[in-house]
């Protein structure tokens, strides 16, 4: 397991705060994620209707990890700073691209990938960190640097997520994916992850 | 994670399977290694899946028309 140092920013004061990056979630990650994480989802979720709920809050990352873990396709990641847990990520590296300009060429293909329920604003304001989504994508595309994938990568993202992936990350829409859950489809080309990088 | 500690095998294919592994790395923009990395996790990803009694279906996208890819 390789640790990474990033930086996180603290929303209250918009101070950088050191923090790890580590390409491997653990069991120790898991006990955190179940000791903190889904208290603060199930507290936030009580007495919501579904539709007001973050569209999240049913992932069961421990059920995730026994189905990764032994395939040699699949990459996770966590963050943590100050001894909490900043945020989740799982991607494959076997998936193809769509894009007519990478079509059938491999991405990095982000599965899941989550920033713990105290860093979201509709959650709790201010919200603890900002950054962890950005670093979580960084990392995708550095991993399909180290794989040979020139940084593409590709995802389904959820309809809170859009604005982040289009315009922050710069990653190109493909529209809708019915054999997805209806959720939009997002893929990043060598030349857009070279942007990102900068 | 990408493990660095690798150990090295000798492959040996026929003229054919030589030609379409070349054929493969230049579609894919990949290494002939990078090829047979991805192909042994896609196999096993697939395989892990039809254990669990899952099926792998090709759809055509005009047509909609399913078909089901059997392994061995």
């Amino acid at each position: 397991m390789t640790e990474s140092r990033i930086y996180l920013q603290r929303a209250k004061t918009n101070k950088l705060v050191e923090a790890s990056l580590l390409d491997e979630v653990t069991d120790r990650h898991l006990a955190m994620w179940e000791g903190s994480w889904c208290p603060a989802m199930e507290a936030y979720c009580e007495g919501r209707t579904a539709g007001n709920q973050p569209e999240d809050h049913h992932w069961d990352w421990k059920w995730k990890a026994d189905e990764w873990r032994p395939l040699l396709g699949y990459h996770s990641f966590a963050i943590v700073c100050e001894k909490d847990l900043q945020g989740l990520m799982l991607v494959s590296d076997f998936k193809s691209a769509r894009l007519r300009v990478q079509f059938g060429k491999p991405v990095v293909y982000v599965e899941f990938v989550a920033t713990a329920p105290w860093n979201r604003p509709e959650l709790r304001k201010p919200p603890r960190f900002r950054g962890v989504g950005t670093v979580m994508v960084a990392a995708a595309v550095e991993l399909s640097w180290e794989l040979g994938y020139r940084g593409r990568i590709g995802l389904h993202s959820l309809e809170a997520a859009e604005r982040f992936y289009r315009d922050h990350c710069g990653m190109t829409k493909l529209g809708k994916d019915r054999g997805h859950q209806g959720l939009p489809y997002y893929e990043m080309t060598e030349k857009q992850a070279e942007r990102f990088r900068q | 994670m990408i493990e660095n500690n690798k150990r090295t095998m000798t492959l040996n294919l026929t003229p054919r399977e030589m030609a379409v592994l070349e054929q493969l790395a230049s579609a894919k923009d990949l290494s002939k290694t990078g090829v047979m990395r991805l192909a042994l996790r896609l196999l096993q990803a697939v395989d892990s899946k039809t254990r669990l009694g899952q099926k792998l279906m090709f759809e055509d996208e005009k047509s909609k028309e399913k078909s089901e890819l059997v392994l061995l």
